[in-house]
């Protein structure tokens, strides 16, 4: 187990979960043993680098099924209710949309052109809540204008609208069932750099007005420092480390992996001459190194490194760390 | 054209015709989107210079344009000295040569089912390079050992899809490197890689530049990144370039409103922004470009338009200090 | 690829397609076809088949319509296995420059039904008396027939028994019916040859029983002069069942045509495809490179000869000129190139649009490179898929072509065996050995070249490799 429950109630709560690939060479372990919890109103920022298992199991916390991929163990609380076990049936009838509903990745070039976004929203609507279509229309005007569109959106086709503006869209369809928990997968890494600070601005605003938690799932770094509470750091299907956001950015990171992220990220206001990086690549997952899936590329390593894997410790109230040094410090 | 001036582009515009639908071919209206719409810079020797802006500005038509791959609408291109707008044949040749491209997505920009060795002879064997396969195969090699995949026979002997993302870029980087070039046009060269791969190709970038003297033209929409690689910057906006000047001056004192907003827009790992909403300096979205506000094509979106930048032409690229220029009249009371 | 570099990419290109099954299988088929093709003389029965395929001298021997010989496994009631006798035993006497040859031919006859007729042949010259006759398993000895044959110099000399020995055989009968039963038989009405191999008894001209055993004809004729002489004597048993395949109603042996018809399977498909495919690609892939008016004309010039009905044209062109195949393969591929075009304009456009084409064309490259260099690779695959279809096509084509008599008719084809076939009512009268082997060889022939096709395109599309 190993996370901490915030001080009011806790939304979701994860508790070893894994999330295995079976594919033909094997089972690819996308997502191992990770544990988190998210507290309400809060925004929890899962940040990792491509093939990491952020996505993953942004998608899991859904229980969505995405063959050849399958839950091999763990729980998901959401609301205190386990849905690991549940049937797909019951999930989408009581738990998906309505408790817990995600923004994924790269949705906003999902939006079909043939048919209006009105359309397709009320398709969202109908298939979790059928409604009679007045009531139905009236939901989307009312979540269209949260998301700061106009009503008349609804009549217009996505290639329309701006990437931003279906952006928008997108997260008001994540909404309409008022769930407590939203999941973000990559919200604005397809934008411009204005428009995603408009988005980021949209969604820090829902989730006042709506008194919403968010899990925001991102690679970039900078992107969770302004919108997250809490910094979750993914590696190779594992987290290597949890911590508020100015334990962060303020003070250091414990975990060698997230220092050297963080003094790889690029900064504007701060003139670097050289910009770090980590030599090598993640490893392959289907057969992830012994010990420490980070100790190939960690300039830190120890003997107990190559050997032992670290389990995710709590160093310091708020501050979790799967990591040798940390846990010896 | 100054002497330590490689290439010069003096108003270049690309503009392109839109298919019409029936009611404006009735009608006599026609649609012309114009990507590129005047923008004259210049590049020195040995220098990285940056083309920033976000999607739809032009910049990408701009670097295409000055790697001759489009034919622009208007303008010219003079390249070490000469004319080169209108270069055909042996001139044209001898231009490619002298100006390669590095591709924003590193695996479509090799053919998959050519082996690297495959990917980075050809252009020996389009230039007439190497007179046998032996030399051939040595250039490729020290150009392979230049941006440092060694080790140099192992990766000759594979297929694009067995390399990572970063490796790639090298390869690709390797191929530009191998005719000898002057300048080099990197178009979002690492927006497609691993944020801890990024840095490395980039001092990988970085270093081959220092160490071979080349030119680049680094075009890409993520300002942070531009400031540690680049020597100058240069702010697109809807096809015409509205500031330029050095990244400390773009970033810290930034003059043309445009640029104000984009660099308030970044996000940076520090804390303390978390409970606040972002003040963003700009109005509205990016208009079409078979659209452009008349005037100063910004000022539907400034927050410090006045009549006078609607009603009167558009503003050119002025000195503000030296080694600066924006495009904006009323930069001394903003 | 340039020649230096092609063996080593044979070399790659073969141990990676000897990884894939399906392909090694094809493979294999392609060997069978091309060994049956080489090695023709070798295993056809019947060694004039392609020149003598419309004569119906040459096959007279055969019986009309008959099964396969392994047929017989199956049988209840076993068929004479149609073979060739050749002279067990030879004796000569010489007496005054007069010899007297005597050829022995042994003949294990062990089955149900008699053979259809025996055949006695051989070639020789001069003037020659010849006595045929018949030693049978229960003793008996018969002369069957005996002439005083006059042999031109090479000409072949042909006795069917079943229609020379009727009297000698019926006398023989005589002897074992009553008189009353041979009274009323009419002698044109015998089946000479079922009675010769009866058993002597009571109602052995009406039922005749079989009677097994071993029977030795014999063929002696008088040689008067040393000018005179025979040669290659044989006695063909023209059993009930023939052959591999069997025979058709024009007593062809179907085996030979098979076999023959290999050799023409594989030119008319491979080089109708080939040429076809060949000119269609590069046909698409020039017009979608060029684009603008280039592509539109070509478009044009596409739309007019894929509208041209070519079945029309072939015949008014037949009535024209004199058919021949090389003349059918040539319109052919002047109509089936068309085939290709459209498909691989529209793959060859997509193409076009990659970063690579765009990143060579920065490079410098010329139209030629990019087409030949990146574009033809990538439809190589692609080709040989087509080419897979269009092999039983052109096959099939061409016995469309010989259904409405404008085919060559001076050589064999799997086609013309299925004219024939339609033509000769083989599907009303149950004759499966005439239709099913060339239907399921073109088959098969297309099978071998999409197995062949898919296992190229695994390969040379790296990505699809299991390594």
């Amino acid at each position: 187990m190993g996370a901490t429950k915030a001080m009011t109630d806790t939304v979701v709560d994860v508790e070893n979960l894994s999330l295995h690939y079976f594919t033909s060479k094997g089972a690819v372990r996308a997502v191992d043993g990770v544990s988190f919890s998210l507290a309400r109103g809060e925004t929890l920022g899962v940040v990792g680098e491509s093939g990491c298992g952020k996505t993953t199991m942004g998608l899991a916390l859904l229980n969505i099924p995405s063959p050849p991929g399958r839950i091999v163990g763990g729980r998901i609380l959401i609301a205190g209710t386990d849905i690991v076990p549940m049937s797909e049936k019951e999930i989408r009838q009581t738990v998906r949309w309505q408790k817990i509903s995600m923004v994924f990745q790269g949705a906003m070039n999902c939006l079909t052109p043939v048919f209006t976004v009105g359309q397709q929203m009320r398709e969202t609507i109908q298939t979790h809540k059928p409604m009679p279509r007045a009531q139905a229309e009236a939901v989307i005007a009312r979540y269209l204008g949260l998301v700061g569109l106009p009503a008349e959106v609804a009549r217009r086709y996505p290639h329309e609208l701006s990437g931003g503006m279906k952006q928008r869209v997108v997260i008001a369809t994540a909404l309409f069932l008022e769930p407590r928990v939203v999941i973000l997968d990559e919200p604005t890494t397809a934008l411009d750099v204005i428009v995603q600070a408009q988005i980021i601005n949209v969604i820090k605003t829902l989730k006042r007005e709506m008194d919403l938690s968010l899990i925001f799932i991102t690679h970039d770094l900078a992107t969770e420092a302004e919108v997250a509470d809490r910094i979750l750091v993914m590696y190779a299907g594992k987290v290597a480390e949890i911590a508020a956001n100015e334990q962060v950015f303020d003070r250091q990171p414990c975990h060698p992996y997230t220092k050297r992220l963080l003094a790889a990220t690029p900064r504007l206001h701060e003139k670097v001459s050289e910009l770090a990086f980590i030599p090598g690549t993640p490893p392959d997952l289907l057969d992830p190194p012994a010990g420490c899936r980070f100790h190939p590329r960690c300039p830190e390593a120890f003997d107990r490194c190559a050997r032992e894997e670290p389990p995710l410790v709590e160093i310091e109230p708020g501050h979790l760390a799967a990591c040798w040094r940390c846990i010896n410090a | 054209m100054p002497e330590n001036t490689i290439l010069e582009v003096s108003n270049l515009s690309k503009h392109f015709s839109v298919r019409r639908s029936l009611g404006q071919i009735v009608s006599g209206r026609k649609s012309v989107v114009r990507a590129v719409d005047g923008v004259s810079f210049a590049v020195r020797r040995q220098e990285i210079l940056g083309l920033v802006g976000e999607s739809g500005c032009g910049k990408t038509t701009t670097g295409k344009l000055v790697m001759k791959l489009l034919e622009p609408t208007a303008g010219g291109i003079r390249f070490d000295g000469r004319e080169a707008t209108n270069a055909a044949g042996e001139e044209l040749a001898h231009y490619r040569r002298q100006v390669q491209m590095i591709f924003q997505d590193p695996y479509a920009s090799m053919n998959p089912r050519f082996k690297i060795r495959d990917v980075l002879e050809e252009p020996l064997l389009i230039h007439g390079l190497g007179a046998n396969r032996s030399e051939r195969e040595e250039l490729i090699r020290q150009a392979l050992a230049e941006v440092k995949l060694t080790p140099v026979e192992d990766f000759m002997g594979r297929f694009p899809h067995m390399l990572s993302g970063g490796q790639r870029q090298r390869a690709a980087t390797a191929r530009t490197l191998i005719l000898s070039p002057a300048l080099l046009v990197a178009d979002e060269p690492v927006s497609m890689i691993d944020l801890s791969t990024r840095a490395e190709i980039l001092a990988m970038m970085k270093e081959v530049q220092r160490k071979l003297g080349l030119s680049f033209l680094y075009i890409t929409h993520d300002l942070s990144t531009a400031r540690y690689f680049t020597d100058r910057i240069a702010v697109m906006y809807l096809g015409r370039i509205v500031e330029i000047g050095t990244p400390d001056d773009v970033v810290d004192r930034s003059v043309h409103p445009y640029t104000r907003a984009l660099i308030s827009a970044v996000c940076e790992p520090v804390s303390g922004r978390v409970k606040t909403i972002k003040e963003l300096p700009i109005r509205g979205e990016i208009p079409s470009a078979a659209a452009i506000p008349p005037g100063c094509r910004f000022h539907p979106r400034c927050l410090f338009a006045r009549p006078e930048c609607r009603e009167q032409p558009e503003p050119e690229l002025a000195e503000t200090w030296t080694g600066h220029l924006a495009a904006c009249r009323r930069w001394k009371e903003i | 690829m340039r020649g230096e570099n092609l063996s080593y990419w044979l070399k790659d290109f073969w141990s990676e397609f000897r990884k894939n099954t399906s392909g090694l299988v094809g493979l294999a088929f392609l060997g069978l076809f091309a060994a049956a093709a080489i090695f023709e003389p070798l295993l056809i029965p019947f060694a004039e088949t392609n020149r003598k395929w419309r004569d119906i001298t040459y096959w007279d021997d055969n019986p009309k319509s008959a099964p396969p010989a392994w047929t017989n496994w199956f049988a209840s009631r076993k068929s004479a296995v149609s073979t060739v006798l050749r002279a067990s035993e030879t004796t000569e006497e010489r007496s005054d420059g007069v010899r007297l040859v005597r050829h022995s031919f042994a003949y294990a006859f062990s089955y149900d039904r008699p053979p259809l007729d025996i055949i006695v042949h051989f070639k020789g010259s001069g003037n020659i008396p010849l006595i045929v006759g018949v030693q049978r398993p229960d003793g008996a000895e018969l002369e069957l027939f005996r002439e005083q044959a006059t042999v031109n110099d090479g000409e072949d000399v042909r006795i069917p028994l079943g229609k020379a020995a009727k009297s000698a055989v019926f006398d023989f009968a005589k002897g074992y019916e009553p008189e009353e039963a041979t009274a009323d038989i009419d002698i044109g009405q015998i089946r000479s040859v079922n009675v010769l191999f009866a058993r002597a008894q009571e109602g052995m001209l009406a039922r005749p029983e079989p009677l097994r055993g071993r029977y030795t004809f014999t063929l002696t004729v008088m040689l008067l002069d040393e000018a005179s002489r025979i040669d290659e004597p044989r006695v063909v048993i023209s059993g009930g069942v023939s052959g591999i395949l069997g025979t058709d109603n024009s007593k062809r042996d179907l085996w030979s045509g098979m076999i023959a018809g290999v050799k023409w399977a594989l030119l008319i498909g491979l080089l109708t495809a080939f040429v076809a495919v060949a000119l269609g690609v590069v046909y698409g892939i020039v017009s979608a490179y060029f684009g603008g008016w280039v592509d539109a004309v070509m478009q044009r010039v596409f739309e007019i000869f894929v509208n041209m009905p070519l079945l029309p044209i072939l015949i008014v062109m037949s009535a024209v000129f004199r058919p021949s195949i090389w003349f059918m393969i040539l319109m052919m591929s002047a109509f089936f190139w068309v085939g290709p075009v459209k498909t691989v304009r529209a793959i060859a456009l997509q193409i076009k649009e990659e970063t690579y084409i765009e990143a060579s064309r920065a490079l410098g490259a010329g139209s030629a490179r990019i087409i030949f260099r990146h574009m033809v690779p990538l439809l190589v695959p692609y080709s040989f898929a087509s080419m897979a279809l269009y092999v039983p096509g052109a096959v099939v084509y061409e016995a469309t072509v010989s259904l409405l008599g404008l085919g060559d008719a001076r050589i064999v084809t799997w086609g013309q065996l299925l004219r024939d076939a339609l033509g000769g009512g083989a599907v009303l009268n149950g004759l499966w050995w005439w239709v099913v082997p060339p239907g399921i060889s073109i088959a098969l022939m297309g099978m071998t070249f999409a197995f062949i096709g898919f296992a190229m395109d695994k390969i040379l599309h790296p990505k699809l490799r299991t390594r």
